[in-house]
């Protein structure tokens, strides 16, 4: 039977007369498979995740697990979250602080009845999957950050969830420790094969760890797509701004042939586009050239199969493993990267077809 | 870019599991709102009528109304109570700030223990408190007395300024405690930085500290403001031999001691009381809100350094301990050592007349044993399920998905707008007009839900700003873990909300056994308490039983504090 989690149509407003902090999301996330719910702060994440749970209950919508509603406004069934059997990590862990570890990951179990022998044997495998064995008898005080987020996660997998569900579960940790965390949490969430909808607000945890990738901006679903796809077509400019280091041009549409399309940009220079998005474009059309910094090279004038732009340095920044430029183009101003540092004051920058995406003006 | 509508597939019906949430909420919003309509209507009803309100030929009128609004005698009352109120506010309110700054942040001598001694009269009932003054400054008290036998001047205690001391002795501490933990939770920084920029110390806690505390004091201001309004043990007390009336000591004449009871003036008074409060209540909230800007969220890394008062520190060290002493020590422990004697003078050495016969009295007379056995069963399991309640009231408040939440919250903090005495000629007539509950009178079940009302504000603020520090996901965690809402209260809020739980208890407990006004009206034969006996004996003249019954709920009060504070960690206050 399919279990995919099914979200049609979800809106939920907060304040009547407001704009919605969701307006008909629609979602498909395959049985087995992590998605991420990625966006600026605001943009309805949480909220998403709490629909889902339970926790909030949205104006409209369906959500459901294969056959198994759990949210349909329109029949007036909304679940209470105890009733949906899924497992959660909140931002905060959410440990209970009068309860030793054990006695956390228990908590579940012990609602269900389930014999005392069965809780113990459960409560640690689960402990031993998350590596943390050993820390049963301890309270959560006493544990670091990383091993409170590691006992969250034992507590929302214990019983065995049909979904689950992960509030920035590595917010809180810092940067070294993140990194090897979502390693860990990928490893773990394909090993368990279980249904996980994650949320972050940071690109690059959403790139090294979803199946797909739905992006989210003011309560409304913008992308949804594998990163690959994310990475190569966004839909849209924001998804583009959102998802890497990009910088923008404005310009005219001077000709289109098939996918090929020519772009005057606002100093005169024209640029050579194919364009793989589905846009039909025309002659005129003010448009967004999308250039990725770290696509561009600089070189000689005489490099062939690209376009060739001439800018001005404006700044330089160490960046540590590399250099950033700002540059003037004449029509805009644009990051570049290089490995050394640059002495000229002018550079020649070439743009590879693949570096350049063209978006409607807005 | 939002697509369009999808079209919905039906598909099976989950199951939704039976579950009491729902149930228990709407339980516990029914029972607050009865708790505040059932004494409530009554007197609305009575103030149309013409007749007392259980008597057969009733007549609806507006009689009532214009014959206290035309009455001079109701006015000057009124004006004697708001000159009382408002003096002994700005007196209480002034003494208390002094104290709350030189004791928290100045290093005088004894500061310690003045932080307790101090907050002792916030312990005491305003009752005894009464009782101790006019045993030991009244015109036969033993302090002034033994001062007149020095050749001294003495001075009047039954007058307006004399009511105005006493009162404001028992207020005083309100603003001391709540400026003393604004004091605490203040950000040291703050004065840090005063430093830094020049200023001494002495203009640190000037422009400063003083003006941070602005919001406790306006708390504690309009908090005073309101309960010296219905304060009525101490007018009472001090002032009725001489002839002072306030609007409390005017409805207990009417309504207890007269021989003809003007019901529709009882009324009248209690609806004009009523809306008087409600408005003073409503500014206080208005005032706290606006007044949020001056809260600052402090890290408490360094402890302020304390203001050095150089040689002066001796002298004021002396003046507070002259305060604590003549102003709270003396009094009690004349009261108490009235207990244990025949007769208290300073004609007599009281360790010859020596005696425990007042006590003897209090056990062997039927009606006074009884009394002290309902406060003290009121006081430990009215007080223990009262405050369970309102703990469950706030948890529905804060942490429900219940509709009508908000209207809870102020559903459970209306009845600071209910004078106790009021609260009981409410209940009184609402058990007179609801046939076949009048037995239950006679029992303690009545006086413990006039209590859980008059107290129910109380306890809503001592629990919900500990719910409010719970996050929010702890009890989210649970409910997705599979545990219902109660589920979630029992297993995961309650646990948390122990420390917060138990001296929420003990300051109910503490309350419910000084409490008197509310059970005024209401007592009957097996439900009086040590507050309405103490009040009984005192018209009958008997000095030293009052004496004794004082220093029993006095001592019950240590017993809880000390027992509670020691036992279990309670703290009462920051
Ligand atoms: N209880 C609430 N009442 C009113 N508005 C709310 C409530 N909860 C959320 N909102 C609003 O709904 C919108 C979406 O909030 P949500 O918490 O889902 O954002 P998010 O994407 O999780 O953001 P973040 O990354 O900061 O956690 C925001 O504009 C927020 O202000
Ligand atoms: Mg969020």
């Amino acid at each position: 039977m399919n279990n995919d989690l099914i979200i049609q149509g979800l809106t939920k407003k907060f304040v009547t007369g407001t704009l919605p902090a969701l307006s008909n999301i629609n979602l498909t996330i395959t049985e087995g498979q992590l998605t991420t719910l990625l966006g600026p702060s605001g943009c309805g994440k949480t909220t998403t995740l709490n629909c889902i749970a339970g926790l909030e209950q949205p104006d409209e919508g369906v959500i459901r697990i294969g056959d198994f509603y759990m949210t349909d406004t329109g029949r007036k069934l909304i679940l209470p979250p105890e009733q949906r059997q899924i497992g959660m990590v909140f931002q905060s862990y959410a440990l209970w602080p009068h309860m030793k570890v054990f006695d956390n990951v228990a908590f579940s179990l012990k609602l269900q009845k389930v014999s005392g022998s069965e809780i113990k044997k459960r409560v640690i495998d689960a402990l031993e999957l998350v590596d943390l064995g050993d820390l049963s008898g301890r309270y959560p005080f006493q544990l670091s950050g990383g091993q409170q987020q590691r006992v969250a996660l034992a507590r929302a997998v214990v019983t065995r969830p049909r979904l689950l569900l992960l509030d920035e579960p590595l917010s809180n940790l810092d940067a070294k420790i993140r990194e090897t965390s979502r390693v860990w949490l990928r490893e773990l969430q394909q090993r368990v094969g279980i249904t996980t909808v994650y949320v972050t607000h940071d690109q690059s945890e959403a790139f090294a760890m979803s199946d797909k990738i739905a992006v989210m901006s003011k309560g409304n679903l913008l992308q949804y797509s594998p990163p690959e796809e994310l990475y190569e077509h966004p839909a849209t400019q924001f998804v583009a701004e959102f998802i890497g280091a990009t910088s923008f041009l404005k310009g005219i549409v001077t000709s289109v042939e098939g996918n090929k399309v020519s772009v005057r940009l606002s100093n005169g220079d024209e640029m050579k586009i194919s364009d793989h998005s589905e846009r039909h474009w025309q002659m005129n059309n003010e448009v967004v050239v999308a250039i990725r910094s770290e696509r561009v090279e600089v070189a000689s004038d005489d490099k062939q199969g690209g376009n060739i732009l001439h800018a001005g340095i404006l700044s330089s920044t160490f960046l540590g493993s590399k250099w950033q430029h700002v540059v003037d183009t004449g029509s805009g101003s644009l990051k570049v990267e290089t490995v050394d540092t640059v002495s000229e004051k002018r550079l020649s920058l070439f743009l590879p077809p693949d570096s350049i995406l063209l978006f409607p003006a807005e | 870019m939002t697509a369009a509508k999808p079209e919905l597939k039906p598909g099976p019906i989950s199951r939704l599991k039976f579950s009491w949430d729902r149930i228990v909420q709407w339980s516990l919003v029914l029972i607050t709102v009865l708790l505040v309509v059932f004494p409530s209507w009554p007197i609305v009803y009575q103030s149309f009528l013409d007749s007392p309100l259980y008597e057969k030929a009733r007549n609806f009128t507006l009689n009532n109304y214009t014959h206290i609004l035309g009455d001079m005698h109701f006015w000057r009352i009124l004006g004697y109570t708001l000159a009382f109120a408002f003096v002994t506010t700005v007196v209480a309110a002034i003494i208390g700030i002094i104290l709350a700054v030189l004791i928290n942040r100045t290093n005088i001598p004894m500061r310690g223990a003045y932080v307790n001694l101090v907050s002792i009269p916030y312990y005491v009932s305003p009752l005894v408190l009464a009782f101790a003054y006019m045993e030991m400054y009244g015109p036969q008290g033993f302090g002034t007395i033994l001062v007149r036998m020095l050749g001294l001047p003495t001075w009047q205690l039954y007058t307006f300024g004399g009511i105005v001391v006493v009162a404001a002795m028992y207020y005083i501490p309100y603003t001391f405690l709540y400026a003393s933990s604004s004091l605490a939770l203040s950000d040291p920084q703050l004065e840090s930085a005063a430093r830094i920029g020049g200023a001494t110390p002495f203009q640190t806690i000037l422009y400063i500290t003083i003006p941070l505390l602005r919001p406790a004091i306006t708390y504690s201001v309009l908090l005073t403001l309101v309960s010296s309004l219905e304060l009525l043990s101490i007018p009472l007390v001090l002032g009725n031999s001489v002839g002072i009336d306030t609007l409390s000591t005017y409805l207990y004449t009417l309504g207890v001691v007269g021989v003809s009871k003007d019901y529709g003036a009882i009324a009248v008074v209690s609806i004009f009381v009523i809306v008087m409060v409600t408005f003073l209540v409503y500014l206080q909230g208005r005032l706290t809100n606006l007044e949020k800007r001056f809260v600052t969220v402090g890290g408490k890394a360094t402890r302020p350094k304390l203001l050095d008062l150089g040689p002066a520190k001796m002298l004021v060290s002396v003046f507070v301990g002259l305060y604590v002493i003549l102003g709270i020590i003396l009094p009690l422990a004349c009261i108490m050592l009235e207990s244990f004697v025949s007769f208290l003078s300073p004609f007599m050495n009281p360790l010859k007349v020596l005696t425990l016969n007042n006590y003897r009295d209090i056990f062997l007379t039927p009606a006074y044993r009884q009394s002290v056995v309902n406060s003290i069963n009121i006081s430990i399991f009215a007080a223990g399920i009262g405050i369970l309640f309102m703990a469950l009231v706030a948890l529905t408040a804060y942490r429900s998905t219940f509709k009508g939440r908000n209207l809870v919250k102020y559903l459970a903090l209306y009845p600071r707008a209910f004078p106790g005495i009021i609260i009981g000629i409410g209940f009184l007539w609402a058990f007179l007009l609801v046939p076949g509950i009048g037995s239950l009178r006679n029992t303690i079940v009545v006086m413990s839900i006039a209590f859980t009302m008059r107290y129910l504000p109380l306890g809503f603020s001592a629990i919900s700003p500990a719910v409010l520090q719970i996050s929010d996901e702890l009890d989210r965690a649970a409910r997705v873990a599979g545990a219902t809402w109660l589920g979630t209260i029992r297993h995961i809020m309650l646990p948390i909300l122990r420390p917060a739980l138990l001296s929420g208890y003990i300051l109910l407990a503490i309350s419910f056994l000084k409490e008197y006004a509310t059970a005024l009206f209401l007592f009957s034969e097996g439900s009086r308490v040590m507050g309405t006996t103490m009040l009984e004996l005192w018209r009958q003249g008997g000095a030293e039983p009052v004496a004794a019954l004082s220093t029993i709920q006095m001592l019950i009060t240590a017993v809880l504090i000390l027992v509670s504070g020691r036992l279990l960690g309670v703290k009462l206050h920051e």
